[in-house]
Order: C-alpha cells, then sequence, then structure tokens
C-alpha cells in the first residue's frame, strides 16, 4: 500500500489511528504489529511469509548469540550464521538474476534461469535485522524477548518500505514506553502532510518534466535540456525520497515513535562530503556503524583508508539495485570522497559560499545520471549530451519550452530543497501574535495542502516512490 | 553432551526456520517465478494449446482499444479475442520490459474485466460465468489472462511453458 494513496489516506490509516487509540497501551504494539503485516500483505501477499520467515530467523538468532555470550567463539560463529543467512537471503532475492545474467554475458552459452520479483522493502528490513543481530553481538543491546514486539520493530509499517533505516538500540525503549499526546500526533501529522505534499505535489510533477526529457530521442537533445532534465530528476528523486521520509518520521510521531531524521536540506551542501552527512543519513550511518569502523574506518594507513572508502562506497552503490551503473555510482562517489579527503577538499573549502555550492550540485547532478540511466552506456551517452557532445546544440527551443513552462516549479522545487522554503512556510504559519490565530492559520495551511495533495492524487495515474525498488 | 558442541533449544528452532525458508524459496521457483526464456518460445507453446475455433490474433491497435496499452512498450505481446461480439473469450500474454510495467499491465487488465462484465451483464450470464474464473497470473515480468471455457488449461500451458 502507498502512503500517497486514497486507500491509505482515508481507509487504512484513520482506522489504525482510531483502533490504536481506544486500545489499552499493553495492546497498542499489538495493534500496530496488526497494522503493520495488513499494510505489507496489501502489496505483497506472497513475500509477507519471507518477512514473517526473516523475523523468525533472526529473533532465534539473536536469542542464540546472546546464549553463547560468555563463549566468545561460539557467539561469533552464530553472529556469522545470522549474517550469512540476512544477506544469502537479500542476495537470493535481489541479486540472483543480476549473478545470472553477468554470468550468461561471459560465458559461451545462454542458461535460462527463472526470476522472482523483487519483495518491496527487502534491503531494508534485513539492514533493520541486520543492526539488531550485530549490536545484540556487540552487547550494546538486550535481546528481544517477546517476538511479537521483535516483529514490529522489523516490520513498523511508517518505515518498513523505504526506511529510514531504524537502528534497534535506537527504539528499543520506545517499544516499552512512549509518550502519546495530542501535540505529538498534531505535529506528527503535520510532518506527514508536508512529506504528502513533496511527493505527490512536488516530485511526481517534476518528474514528468524529466520523463519528457528522458523520453526523447538521442541526437535531438540539446546540452541546455540535458541540464534540465538531470535537474529535474534531482528535485524528483529528493522530494520522492525525503517525502516518503517524513511522512514515515510523521507517521511514527502520530504513534508515539521517534525516528532519527533522513534528510538535512542535501542540496544545500558545500562538498561531496557533506552532502553525505545529509542524504539518506540513516543508511550512510549503517554502512558506518557496521562496514567502515569495522573495516578500520580512518584510524589506518592512507591506503588502508581509501580501501575502506572505496569497499564501502561500492557496496553503497550495490545496495541501490543489481545493475552496474548502481556500482559505478558508489565508486563515483567513493572516489570523489577519497579526492576531497586527500586531494582538493581544504581547497574546496577556501572558495566562496556560492562556488562551494555549485561544485557540490553539479558533481551531485552528474551523480544522478549514473543512477536513473537504464544502462552504463546510455548514462556516458547522457553526460556526454551534457557537456556538447553528441548534443543538438548549446541551446534550442525546446530547452527554452521546458524552463518557460516549469519555471515556478522549478523554483517552488529550489525554495522547498532548501531550509528557506520551510522558513518561509512558518512564517506564513507564526506570524501572528494570538496563539489561538496561529493555530487556526497553521490547520488552515495545513489542510490546504493535504487537500491539495489528494486533488492530484484523484487525478494522477499509479506513481509509486523510486526508492521502493532498492 | 559437552558445552561446545551441544545445541539449544534456540539452535533448532533456527535451523528448523533455515528449513522452511528453503522449502518457501522452493516453492516461490516453482509457483511465482518468471523467466528469461525468449518470449517466442513461451507464446509459441500457448498458443499451440489454444481453441482457435473462437479465437483469432489481434493487432496492436486492439491492444490499444481494449486495455489502453501500447504493444511497443513491451518486450512481447500475445493477444487472441474473440471475433463474435457476443462472447468474451480473450487470451493475453504479456512480457514487461521492467517490473513497473507489470502493476501498469495488471491495473489495465483487472479494469478489462471489470469493463467486460458491465457489458455482459444482464444478457449473458454464461460469459459473465467465463468473465469470473478468468485465469490471471502474474509469474516474473510475464503477465497472462485467459478467459475461455479452457482457462485453466490455457493457464497450466502458460505456466509449464516458463
Amino acid at each position: 500500500m502507498l502512503f500517497s494513496s486514497i486507500t491509505f489516506l482515508f481507509i487504512f490509516l484513520p482506522l489504525t489511528v482510531l483502533i490504536y487509540y481506544l486500545v489499552p497501551f499493553r495492546m497498542k504494539n499489538y495493534v500496530m504489529l496488526a497494522a503493520s503485516l495488513i499494510f505489507y500483505a496489501w502489496g505483497e501477499p506472497i513475500y509477507i511469509i519471507l518477512m514473517m520467515l526473516s523475523i523468525t530467523l533472526n529473533y532465534f538468532c539473536g536469542m542464540s548469540i546472546y546464549e553463547r555470550q560468555d563463549d566468545s567463539v561460539r557467539a561469533k560463529h552464530s553472529l556469522v550464521f545470522a549474517v550469512v543467512m540476512n544477506l544469502l537471503l537479500l542476495g537470493f532475492f535481489k541479486y540472483y538474476g543480476f549473478l545470472m545474467e553477468t554470468l550468461n554475458a561471459v560465458l559461451p552459452v545462454e542458461i535460462p534461469y527463472r526470476v522472482l520479483s523483487l519483495p518491496i522493502g527487502i534491503s531494508f528490513y534485513t539492514f533493520q535485522a541486520l543492526s539488531y543481530i550485530i549490536d545484540v553481538y556487540r552487547k550494546e543491546v538486550e535481546p528481544q524477548k517477546n517476538i511479537l514486539y521483535f516483529a514490529l520493530y522489523i516490520s513498523m509499517f511508517p518505515q518498513l518500505i523505504a526506511g529510514p533505516i531504524v537502528r534497534y538500540v535506537d527504539i528499543e525503549a520506545q517499544l516499552k514506553e512512549r509518550t502519546l499526546s495530542i501535540n505529538r500526533f498534531g505535529n506528527g501529522a503535520m510532518y506527514f502532510i508536508r512529506g504528502l505534499a513533496k511527493k505527490v505535489i512536488l516530485a511526481n510533477t517534476v518528474g514528468s518534466v524529466f520523463e519528457q526529457v528522458s523520453a526523447m530521442q538521442s541526437g535531438t537533445v540539446s546540452m541546455l535540456t540535458a541540464w534540465v532534465g538531470c535537474i529535474a530528476y534531482a528535485f524528483q528523486i529528493y522530494f520522492d525520497f525525503s517525502g516518503y521520509s517524513d511522512m514515515a518520521v510523521g507517521l511514527g510521531r502520530m504513534f508515539g515513535f521517534e525516528f532519527r531524521m533522513n534528510f538535512n536540506y542535501p542540496y544545500i551542501s558545500k562538498s561531496i562530503t557533506d552532502f553525505w552527512k545529509r542524504w539518506h543519513i540513516s543508511l550512510s550511518t549503517w554502512f558506518r556503524e557496521y562496514v567502515y569502523i569495522p573495516l578500520g574506518g580512518n584510524r589506518c594507513s592512507a591506503q588502508r583508508h581509501i580501501l575502506n572508502l572505496l569497499i564501502v562506497w561500492i557496496l553503497t552503490g550495490f545496495w541501490h539495485g543489481a545493475e552496474w551503473n548502481f556500482i559505478f555510482w558508489g565508486l563515483y562517489y567513493g572516489i570523489l570522497l577519497i579526492l576531497e579527503k586527500y586531494v582538493w577538499g581544504k581547497n574546496v573549502e577556501q572558495l566562496p559560499a556560492a562556488v562551494q555550492h555549485i561544485y557540490a550540485f553539479v558533481l551531485v547532478l552528474i551523480g544522478w545520471v549514473f543512477f536513473f540511466s537504464p544502462d552504463l552506456g546510455y548514462a556516458f551517452d547522457y553526460l556526454g549530451v551534457m557537456f556538447g557532445i553528441g548534443a543538438k546544440g548549446i541551446v534550442d527551443s525546446q530547452g527554452f519550452f521546458l524552463i518557460l513552462t516549469n519555471w515556478l516549479l522549478l523554483v517552488l522545487c529550489a525554495l522547498a530543497s532548501s531550509a528557506r522554503g520551510f522558513r518561509l512556510l512558518n512564517r506564513v504559519t507564526h506570524r501572528w501574535k494570538s496563539a489561538n490565530t496561529r493555530q487556526a492559520v497553521t490547520c488552515v495551511v495545513y489542510v490546504a495542502m493535504f487537500l491539495v495533495s489528494v486533488s492530484f492524487l484523484v487525478t494522477e495515474t499509479y506513481n509509486p516512490f523510486l526508492y521502493f525498488r532498492f | 553432551m559437552m558445552k561446545g558442541t551441544s545445541l539449544t533449544k534456540t539452535d533448532i528452532y533456527k535451523y528448523l526456520t533455515v528449513v522452511v525458508i528453503l522449502v518457501y524459496v522452493v516453492l516461490l521457483m516453482a509457483y511465482t517465478s518468471g523467466s528469461t526464456k525468449p518470449f517466442g518460445q513461451v507464446a509459441e507453446k500457448v498458443e499451440a494449446s489454444l481453441d482457435k475455433e473462437n479465437l483469432a490474433e489481434q493487432d496492436s491497435q486492439a491492444l490499444k482499444r481494449y486495455y489502453g496499452l501500447n504493444s511497443a512498450d513491451y518486450k512481447g505481446v500475445m493477444f487472441y479475442s474473440s471475433e463474435f461480439s457476443v462472447s468474451a473469450e480473450e487470451v493475453l500474454m504479456i512480457e514487461t520490459k521492467n517490473e513497473k510495467q507489470v502493476q501498469e499491465v495488471r491495473d489495465a487488465v483487472d479494469e478489462r474485466i471489470e469493463s467486460r462484465k458491465r457489458d455482459f451483464d444482464g444478457y449473458a450470464p454464461e460469459e459473465v460465468q467465463l468473465l469470473d474464473n478468468a485465469q490471471i497470473k502474474v509469474r516474473g515480468n510475464y503477465i497472462f489472462l485467459a478467459v475461455a471455457p479452457k482457462a485453466e488449461e490455457y493457464s497450466a500451458v502458460f505456466a509449464e511453458s516458463l
């Protein structure tokens, strides 16, 4: 089920909220779990069994590691078993097709193989399960004794499909006790509505600009058009993914849970290092905690540090998808981060702030080309057009037409992707002296935002979140 | 037993879960997986099984008219439909280029069935029953629909030919 669907907004969510707030506190986790399973089963009636099996396996693996804690060798064996099983499951469902395709490309004979569709959210819930397993091994958390509470941690519907990836350590206490209040609920609802508007009004609309450009035949695209298309995609993926994250954080808060922020205005970054502190924070944190630091992080020789960075970023790229362009995308960022650390990072810091912003944004745009391209060949062709190779001139009427017909949307996107947009919204709602007026204006603004989003939803076709495919 | 080698109850449950996962994966592969076989090969076997007395091959314009889909958008399309307006018989098989298209085609198939039910409702109950018993299968990037007295048989041939 999509957050941005009429069924979710007008049936599933109101019913879940109603039942959740009617039952006594000790029942709330069970209501939340039941709602989460229904939510997942709605779109994945077959793969819900896979998720439940993954929950069961990780529950027993956690217990097994805990029971062997006084014997470090056996505890390590249990940890390795759990990690391998999780990676095998993820690998089979996500990377099996890629592996066979690669094999077929190098072998002289074509091996036919069967393919399964990708279970939605598997990358996210497997990483959550791994964080739990490793944290139990490190004795950072006690294993969860109640399998239903553990199931809730893995399957909680606000963040099940596309994150943020919640670490068990961050939510352990909240599973037992959390604060519910009308203020928190209202605050969560506002967060949710902002996320919905980002997705439905901005991401989907600016996404159609990118679709127009990507549907154009090669040789008919000017440099200007290619850059407009790439900028449109950059806004689409940001509002799509951060919109989902905002909805997840907002929904969590409505039910008394507090998730960490997943985005912090990444397009105002002054460097690539800065960008990755602001984009998909929960994934970067996961890789830092469970891959980068165990590999030795930066407390080692420069060569080893460079190798660590390359490993982490190739894995980050591969996590996004079983395609060479994602691996290249990860490698691209790994190399840029190494260059910033060892070659030009200090020089970039000396540049005027505006130039630093442009430097980071242009490099991020180049990165998105690898991300949106179906294959590496397309990516290099598109990049070529952006820099004049194979382009239909520098500017053309199509490029101007795209800008003239979408300038307001692009300005809105630019505003909303910086803190200035949020400050502007707050200026409208908080400029009133009386608290009652402030509340009334806030309500009107957010209800209006909600209604406009719903009107967009009613008229548009199926438009899932881009990060569902990961 | 020595502590170093003993299996606890938790370990037994853990390994049992792994066994259940293996069984589940085997079942998934057998009953829900798609195939990388060329579309032509699959279509050939399905076509050979069709009772063509009441079914005629349709072109891309018919696919657009009845389903709102462009055949050029997909890897392969096989579309048979009855030439008689009083019959609801239809067999459609599409291989999409990606997973996103699967949902799009699935939605179009559901919409088509509902629309046909409305067409026949009230005057051709046996055709409505055929539509009620329509066989719809999604296997990987393949979507298969059969509305016919032999729909189950066609569906079985489709599954076997993958």
